[in-house]
């Protein structure tokens, strides 16, 4: 029987924060909580028909995300290193906890880490003076964010854009930090075009590789160059285009990939996070994407 | 007690000076009117009399925060500013609701006011049209409530103050001063017990040294919030002024203190605390005080 090729999201998803309510609970002295927003994302998910969801990373761009928590860092205009990297307790654990409160149990829930070296290449340094010393600490610190989301979510999901511009001779040790011994699915998600590293995404040691196949198509013809042992996650619509692909168009290019890697090809998925789209256009980009994925597994 | 490397802004609203290194000017002491219920002007007048006398007595300058809850109140209150606030004294107006803030500016634009008017506050909550209403009818000075609900820590505050924490187009202080506002008042943001209610005390050295603004809160709010000063009645109003301390002793420049009604316990109190940073600031840091400070007027 061929497995069915599951829909999914990146990571992050645009909703609306009100923030006038929020100084109106301030003000009027009453607690404020967070979950409305995650669930606001939750809900555009799961209505689209989304097989393997996330939390919509509604709380923070994807870097303050975990510099917000992690011991080191300080948020100023961007985020600085004053102090060595340690990990300072769970960051996104509880928001995993209260998606799976949320979501059906047929549903799958991914759990999103931002890669170390991107986090490396985005803070300020004023304490290591050393990149490579910095992106080891940060995956230090990530490793024991992913020992503690493992038994709660079914996937996890490095995030590392900033591979696409510069991968460093030590990526494939920064992301086996994490992944070493990680009992659930791993996903490398690197974004941009790859073409020119993917002999080095092919020695990841993850389960799965995730790019954005839809902007970058002639990735399909470059990743056919080569050999590797992970499954794809397919970009298979833009998330830095407000146009919604028709179905009938994210179809034939989920086809296209199928006709050439086959069973590899296991999860299909917006090229990036969309948390930068009208909420409305991110919405109908996910339900023509599992309607194309319909189309696909018959 | 403090003296700040960051040279320190003074801002001058009518005569009151706001800011500066500790031990320099006296406490500003900010009190609130109409907080709760109808207004009631009677009352008012009588309360506005006591603060300022008790203002006059200690040399901590008074300044009467109007709270402004409903649209039909703003004509009623501007009117009575006017009429009751001694002329060129100056005041704020303490409002959460948008629409109300709009409105008031343009009543205080057209009473001539707005060259006396504190407007509390900028916050992440602002709107399109308020933004619009703040750079038609521009207040002398502003507040700006440096409250993060992502991070309540001092980081936290300076977050929100230099780029919205995300939560807003851009920095709360770069937004302000894209509106047309020269003179800003952080308000560090008090928070409930539990809630890291020491941060807004910590944050005011941080945000100075940062800065060099005028810096203050509410932290009266966090005693409110004290449930368990509940049981014990008699002490709540003293705990409630005294909490006010904190402030100054901390180096900050105004306390935003609670109902206009505890002017009488709160001015000595603060003036007590004022004389005894001055003692050591001038000592030590060679921080003379005004003429008008607690410290000259008090013997």
């Amino acid at each position: 029987m061929v497995q069915k090729i599951k829909t999914c999201v990146i990571g992050s998803y645009p909703v609306k924060i009100d923030t006038n309510e929020i100084m109106k609970k301030y003000f009027g002295k009453s607690e404020f909580l967070w979950n409305k927003y995650i669930a606001q994302a939750v809900h555009d998910m799961i209505t689209a028909g989304i097989d393997i969801v996330s939390d919509g990373q509604t709380r923070d761009p994807f870097i303050q995300i975990f510099t917000r928590k992690l011991k080191g860092c300080r948020i100023r205009n961007r985020t600085e290193v004053v102090e060595k990297i340690e990990y300072d307790g769970p960051i996104t654990l509880e928001d995993q906890k209260y998606v799976r409160s949320l979501i059906p149990k047929e549903k799958e829930l991914k759990g999103v880490l931002t890669g170390p070296y991107t986090l490396a290449n985005s803070c300020i340094d004023l304490f290591y003076k050393d990149e490579k010393q910095l992106a080891f600490d940060f995956a230090y610190a990530l490793k024991k964010e992913a020992q503690v989301l493992q038994d709660h979510v079914d996937m996890i999901s490095i995030d590392e854009p900033f591979f696409s511009n510069s991968m460093p001779d030590y990526g494939k040790e920064l992301i086996g930090i994490i992944t070493r011994g990680i009992s659930c699915t791993t996903i490398l998600h690197a974004c941009g075009d790859v073409s020119k590293i993917i002999p080095q995404l092919s020695e990841m040691p993850v389960d799965i590789l995730s790019h954005e196949f839809k902007a970058s198509p002639h990735l399909l013809e470059a990743f056919k160059e080569h050999t590797f042992s992970q499954k794809i996650c397919l970009g298979s619509v833009r998330s830095d285009d407000i146009r919604v692909e028709p179905v009938r168009e994210i179809a034939d290019h989920i086809k296209k990939a199928v006709d050439i890697f086959g069973d590899k090809i296991v999860q299909v998925s917006p090229d990036c996070g969309q948390r930068l789209l009208p909420r409305d256009i991110a919405s109908q980009k996910l339900i023509n994407l599992v309607k194309a994925g319909e189309t696909i597994n018959g | 007690m403090f003296s700040f490397t960051k040279e320190q802004e003074v801002f001058d609203i009518s005569g009151i000076k706001i800011g500066g290194q500790p031990g320099l000017y006296p406490t500003v002491l900010v009190g609130g009117i109409f907080f709760k219920g109808k207004p009631d002007f009677d009352k008012a007048e009588k309360d506005l009399k006591k603060m300022l006398e008790i203002s006059k007595k200690t040399g901590n300058p008074a300044i009467p925060d109007f709270f402004i809850r409903n649209e039909e109140d703003i004509e009623h209150i501007v009117n009575f500013i006017l009429e009751k606030v001694p002329k060129d004294h100056p005041f704020s107006i303490d409002i959460i609701e948008p629409s109300i803030k709009i409105t008031t500016l343009g009543y205080l634009h057209k009473k001539n006011l707005l060259s006396r008017t504190i407007f509390n506050s900028i916050h992440i909550g602002i709107t399109d049209e308020e933004r619009e209403a703040l750079k038609k009818h521009t207040p002398e000075m502003v507040i700006i409530v440096a409250f993060n609900p992502k991070d309540k820590s001092p980081d936290g505050k300076i977050e929100v103050l230099e780029n919205g924490a995300h939560l807003i187009d851009i920095g709360l202080l770069e937004l302000a001063r894209k509106l047309g506002i020269k003179k800003i008042l952080v308000d560090t943001a008090a928070l409930a017990p539990g809630e890291n209610s020491g941060a807004s005390i910590a944050a005011i050295p941080v945000i100075k040294e940062e800065y060099g603004l005028p810096t203050g809160c509410a932290i009266h709010n966090v005693v409110e919030k004290s449930k368990w000063l509940h049981d014990i009645e008699s002490a709540r109003e003293t705990v409630d002024a005294a909490s006010n301390i904190n402030i100054p002793l901390f180096g900050g420049d105004y306390a935003i203190f609670g109902p206009i009604e505890n002017s009488n316990l709160v001015f000595p109190i603060i003036a007590w605390q004022d004389i005894l940073i001055s003692e050591y600031t001038e000592n030590y840091f060679g921080i003379s005080p005004i003429d008008s400070h607690p410290r000259r007027k008090l013997q």
